[in-house]
This record gives structure tokens, C-alpha cells and sequence, in this order.
């Protein structure tokens, strides 16, 4: 693809006021995610992950969080534009979905006046082309007579039902972008394919940037174009499907790898738990946990971006001149088959 | 069952309910001693004639030799067709004696309730929002102060300092004044100053932790992810969610004010409203008067009860009105 990324992030780091002190929840973190493309933002819980997605349209409240870095969308920076303007992206040229659509919409309000809510924030339409253009999308997510379930309540809905209802109002300004945080984490096995195939179809026609943040390695290859793994507010490894799932470089990537249940016989998880993000370790932040961990990688910053192949880059010290790759490089990893089936059940 | 359908419910419900009350105080009414007949057998002994005698007669001459059943259906209906009785203390029929002291409640009662209901929640909403700050700190205080002082006393200082040292607003109620005039505003503010200090306290506080609940709830990041304004965010999708327990304490609030301290108050500001005529009939031992006043109380309470529950479904889909 020629020319510049759809959304840009770099150097993006997010702090938060707390009574321990400064807590560092995302600590320069860059990507890229290009028009049309899925890129996945994996990692454990506590990670970062989801306050690196909301950082991008500063939906992190500042106070008690600071954000710093760039986010370009299209060239634009949201993180120094002024709040009104912001707001016109938000809903309009980025929409979000959250994890739990449980408790995403608010329970007061009928699911079409959401919608329309949305709409109305930046379009001047009447009230009944609103409610006309809400009941198609409700129809093209996939509810039911969407014309008489316009005026349900969100309770009347379920948890799949509701993630479809977050789905429509997040494509009420034909987004550039589709920020979905674990989108189908709160909803049972059959429906998450059933969201998962519906966001893919309408990616296609709608021609959207997903930003899709999980920890479910299953979805994120049976979605993902690229992968950004996250540990402890950094990213340890980023790269393409293929070469992630393939050839994992990273120790972290390849920890994660290993909990796959149909990869390797280790499945009880990464022993050791993420640092305190109020006190994190000086060098690799993954070092306290890591296996292959020497005097090197526990001083200084985490180690400078590798390049190892296009668009394949890691941030560990083997990777760097004078280290031998090939101790961390995990053998048992890269022999197992492609990408496409690694971790993802058919459904 | 439609909406509809449960509001026609919850109004016969409410009738039911004050129906039943007629009817207690009835009863209560019926065993009680009459101190009208009681007077007159005490008048008669003095004067050397049969007391018995005399007592029968004042008992004939307000129907009360008549069978129960008989008295209690002409007392219900009397209550219906707003034939309340008469009122010996004020020589007038009750139901004129208390619409003329409603007259006066209305004065202060109108503007405090207006001025609690709107003021109230959006101060505690403004509170959750600027939580901890200095702000929030004087209007707890202020909400703790309101809650905790008497209203009598209260009032009493105030009109202390107010109407006797500084002399800025009158200390005698003048029933002579115009309504919208800035003189009944003058001897007005007082009493409605120190209802709403009473009763906006529960209702900030409430406001301000139910809605601290939603500040950060999960839709109004949706909200905000949609691009809608702060503004609406706080107006639309916080307040509205807030109002539904609100709406409970606010109408219990409002409720036990109107009923309790509205008359402590009407005493000290000398308003001759219902309060006032309520406390004044019960020392006269006015049986009509004291019975008209209470079923006032009794019916702004059926009905505050009765547009509780409504707005409570109104508020929050998610309550049934099901089987209810």
C-alpha cells in the first residue's frame, strides 16, 4: 500500500495519577494499521492493550491518565486536536465496540434511539431518515425484524444480540476505522464466530481499518492481518500473521504460543505474573519471566526494535549483534504447520 | 399488560388505598368520645337539668343516634361529594377552611418543592463530576448541615438574624399581600430557604452517589465513543439512570416534609396554612377540621406514592409492570 498508514500511532505513552505513584499503563507503543486490514493487539490481561486502544481517540479520562505520543488518522493527529474536533472523529471516522455489551448501551434508552443518538451527533438528519437508515443497519448486523425491534429495550436483547445492536450504531458514519476491544469475549463459542464472520463481512464492505484487541489467539488467527504483541505497557514483537504465528521470535510471543491448547504439552500458562505497573523492572520487561534471560536484558531500556524480516520486528536482546538468535528461537514452535490451523478450532 | 393498563391499575390501587383510609378514620372517629355532646351533658348538669337528656339530644341533632352502617355510609359519601362537615373553631365549612389555608401552603410549598427538584440532582451530579474537589466538599457540607439542623430551629434563627436584627425581611406573615408580589417574596424566603435546606440535603447526596455509579459505567464510554457531548452525556445518560432511585427518595423526602415540618414551619413564620390549621383544630378539639386536614395529608401522600411508581416505570424500562 502506498502512502500513509490509515492510523499511525507512535511513541504513545500513558500514565495514570494513583495514590501508589505513577502508573505506567502503555509506555511508547507504536503501530500501524492500514485501510482495510486487521491488526490485533495480543497479550495478557493487564497488558495495556485496551488502554493503548482508548488512548487513540482519548477515551482514557485525563485526569487522573496523561496521554502522549501521536495517533494520526489520515494524517491528523487525535491526540493534539481540540475536543470538539475529536469529538467529530470519534462515532464518525473511528467508532468503537467494548468487551461487554452487557453493559455498553445504556439500559434507559431504546436500542434504535441509541443509534440514532449516534447518527444525530454528526449528521443533521430528521428524526424519521434516522430511525430509517438505524432500522437497515440493524437489519444488515442481522436482527430480526429490525423495523419492530427498533423501539426494544437493551434488556430485551441477548449478549449477542446486543454486540450486533454496538455493531450497527458503530457503523452509523461509515467508519475509516473500527476500534473493537475483545469484542467477543463476554459472548458463548457459536455466537463469537457468528460476530467474528459478521465484522470480516462488513470489513470487506465497508473497506474499514479493525483494530482488534484480545487475548484469544484463536480469533486472532482466523482474523488477523497483523499482530502487535503487548506485555506490560510494550510491545514486544509485531509483525504479520504468518511470521508471528510461524516463526514467534519473541520469548513472550512464543510463551503465548505455547498456551495454545494444541501446541506444545505446556498448557497451565507463563509461570510468573506481569510486574507492577507502578514499579516496572529496568531492561526487558519480560525478563523477570523469561527463561532465557541474562545479565544484559535486565538493565537499561527494552531492547531498540529488530528488524528480522519485512514488516517482522522484536524487541529482545538475542535478536541484537553479537547474541545468537538461536537459543531463543523454539524449534517445536516453527515445526508445527502454518498459521491457519494454529489454536483455531472449526466452527 | 400495556403501560397503560398498569397506570388505570395503580390509580384504582390508590383508591383503594385512600378508601380504606377514609374508612379508618371513620372508625376512629365513631369511638371516640364527641366533645360537642360531651359539652353539652356538662352544660345541662350545671344548669340542673338531665344531662342524659341533653346528651341525647346533641346526639340526635348531629345524627349521631343513627345505626353505623347508616352513619358510616353517609360520612363516606359526605367525604366524596367533598361534604367534609363544619368547622366549629373557624365557623365554616371544612372544606372551605381548608381550601383557604391551602391558599397559603401553596405560597411556599410550590416554589420550595420546584426549587429541591430541579436544584438537588444537578448539584449532585455536578458533585459526582468534580469529585473530591473543593466543591464537592461544601456541598456535602452543605447537605450534611441542611439534613442535620431542625427546621423549627432553624427558622427560628433566621428570622432572628434576619427579621429582627437586620430587619430585612418582615417577622409578622402579612395575609394581605399579593401573591407575585416582591413583598410576599420578602416574607416568603425565609420558610422556603429553610425547606429546601432541609430537604435538598438527602436528595444531593443521593444524586451525587448514584451517579457516581454511572460516571464511569461502561455506556457512557459508548456515549462518548459516539461523539455526544459531555453536556448531553451528563444530562442524558447519567442523570437519567440516576433519577429512578432518586425518584424514590425524593418523593419520600418531599412527602415527609410537606406532611411533618411544613407545619413546624407554618408556626414559626405564623402562616395560617394547613399546618398550622391541622395543629390549631387538634387543640380546639375541632373533630371535622382535624379529620378534613388529615385526609389532605393522606391524599398528596396517596398521590405522591401513586406518581412515585409511575415514574418509576417510566424512568427505568427494565421494571415490569407485570402481574402487578
Amino acid at each position: 500500500m502506498s502512502g500513509r498508514p490509515l492510523l499511525e500511532v507512535e511513541n504513545l505513552r500513558t500514565t495514570f495519577r494513583t495514590d501508589a505513584g505513577e502508573l505506567v499503563a502503555v509506555d511508547g507503543v507504536g503501530f500501524t494499521v492500514e485501510k482495510g486490514e486487521t491488526v490485533c493487539i495480543v497479550g495478557e490481561s493487564g497488558s495495556g492493550k485496551t488502554v493503548a486502544t482508548e488512548s487513540v481517540t482519548r477515551l482514557v479520562d485525563t485526569p487522573p491518565g496523561t496521554i502522549k505520543g501521536t495517533a494520526r488518522l489520515n494524517g491528523r493527529d487525535l491526540l493534539s486536536m481540540s475536543d470538539d474536533e475529536l469529538r467529530s472523529v470519534r462515532g464518525n471516522n473511528i467508532a468503537h465496540i467494548f468487551q461487554n455489551p452487557q453493559e455498553a448501551m445504556n439500559h434507559c434508552f431504546s436500542v434504535g434511539w441509541q443509534i440514532v443518538e449516534a447518527l444525530q451527533a454528526h449528521q443533521d438528519v430528521p428524526d424519521d431518515e434516522a430511525r430509517a437508515r438505524a432500522v437497515e443497519l440493524l437489519d444488515r448486523v442481522g436482527i430480526a425484524n429490525a423495523s419492530a425491534r427498533f423501539d426494544d429495550y437493551p434488556h430485551e436483547f441477548s449478549g449477542g444480540q446486543k454486540q450486533r445492536v454496538m455493531i450497527a450504531m458503530a457503523l452509523v458514519g461509515n467508519p475509516d476505522l473500527l476500534i473493537a476491544d475483545e469484542p467477543t469475549t463476554a459472548l458463548d463459542v457459536t455466537v463469537q464466530a457468528q460476530i467474528l464472520r459478521l465484522l470480516d463481512d462488513l470489513q470487506e464492505e465497508y473497506g474499514m481499518g479493525i483494530l482488534l484487541v484480545t487475548h484469544d489467539l484463536g480469533v486472532v488467527a482466523e482474523v488477523a492481518d497483523r499482530i502487535v504483541v503487548m506485555y506490560a505497557g510494550k510491545v514486544m514483537e509485531r509483525g504479520g500473521v504468518f511470521d508471528i504465528f510461524e516463526r514467534p521470535a519473541h520469548p513472550y510471543t512464543q510463551a503465548l504460543m505455547r498456551c495454545l491448547p494444541n501446541k506444545g504439552e505446556e498448557t497451565d500458562g507463563i509461570p510468573g505474573r506481569l510486574p507492577d505497573p507502578t514499579d516496572l523492572p529496568d531492561g526487558c520487561r519480560f525478563a523477570p519471566r523469561c527463561e532465557h534471560a541474562v545479565g544484559e536484558c535486565e538493565i537499561g531500556d527494552q531492547p531498540e526494535m529488530v528488524e528480522l524480516t519485512r514488516d517482522h520486528e522484536v524487541s529482545c536482546v538475542y535478536y541484537q549483534q553479537g547474541y545468537d538468535s538461536a537459543v531463543v528461537r523454539d524449534e517445536s514452535l516453527e515445526a508445527e504447520g502454518s498459521a491457519g490451523d494454529a489454536g483455531v478450532s472449526d466452527d | 399488560m400495556g403501560l397503560g393498563r398498569y397506570i388505570t391499575a395503580r390509580v384504582a390501587w390508590a383508591a383503594a388505598v385512600a378508601f380504606i383510609i377514609v374508612s379508618l378514620t371513620f372508625l376512629l372517629l365513631a369511638l371516640s368520645p364527641n366533645p360537642q355532646v360531651q359539652q353539652a351533658a356538662t352544660q345541662a348538669a350545671l344548669q340542673g337539668d338531665n344531662p342524659q337528656e341533653a346528651r341525647e339530644q346533641a346526639r340526635q341533632l348531629r345524627g349521631l343516634d343513627k345505626p353505623i352502617h347508616v352513619r358510616y355510609i353517609d360520612y363516606v359519601v359526605g367525604i366524596f361529594t367533598l361534604n367534609w362537615g363544619w368547622s366549629t373553631m373557624r365557623s365554616q365549612p371544612v372544606t372551605e377552611a381548608i381550601l383557604s389555608s391551602l391558599y397559603y401552603t401553596a405560597q411556599y410549598s410550590i416554589p420550595w418543592t420546584i426549587l429541591t427538584v430541579t436544584i438537588g440532582p444537578i448539584v449532585g451530579l455536578y458533585s459526582s463530576a468534580n469529585k473530591y474537589s473543593w466543591r464537592d466538599h461544601a456541598a456535602t457540607g452543605f447537605a450534611f448541615f441542611g439534613f442535620s439542623i431542625p427546621n423549627f430551629f432553624f427558622g427560628i434563627i433566621l428570622l432572628l438574624v434576619f427579621g429582627i436584627w437586620l430587619e430585612w425581611v418582615p417577622v409578622i406573615y402579612n395575609t394581605n399581600v399579593a401573591v407575585f408580589s416582591l413583598e410576599n417574596a420578602r416574607q416568603l424566603i425565609l420558610p422556603v430557604f429553610v425547606l429546601v435546606t432541609g430537604s435538598i440535603g438527602g436528595i444531593m447526596r443521593v444524586s451525587r452517589n448514584e451517579s457516581s455509579e454511572y460516571m464511569n459505567a461502561d455506556f457512557v464510554k459508548t456515549a462518548r465513543a459516539k461523539g455526544v457531548s459531555p453536556l448531553r452525556a451528563y444530562a442524558l445518560h447519567i442523570l437519567r439512570p440516576t433519577m429512578v432511585p432518586l425518584s424514590t427518595t425524593m418523593v419520600g423526602q418531599l412527602l415527609l416534609l410537606f406532611a411533618g415540618s411544613s407545619l413546624l414551619v407554618e408556626v414559626v413564620f405564623s402562616i395560617p396554612g394547613l399546618g398550622r390549621v391541622l395543629f390549631e383544630s387538634v387543640i380546639a378539639q375541632d373533630t371535622s377540621l382535624v379529620l378534613g386536614t388529615t385526609l389532605v395529608f393522606v391524599f398528596v401522600g396517596v398521590i405522591g406514592n401513586l406518581l412515585q411508581d409511575i415514574t418509576y416505570t417510566v424512568l427505568d424500562p427494565r421494571i415490569g409492570y407485570e402481574d402487578r
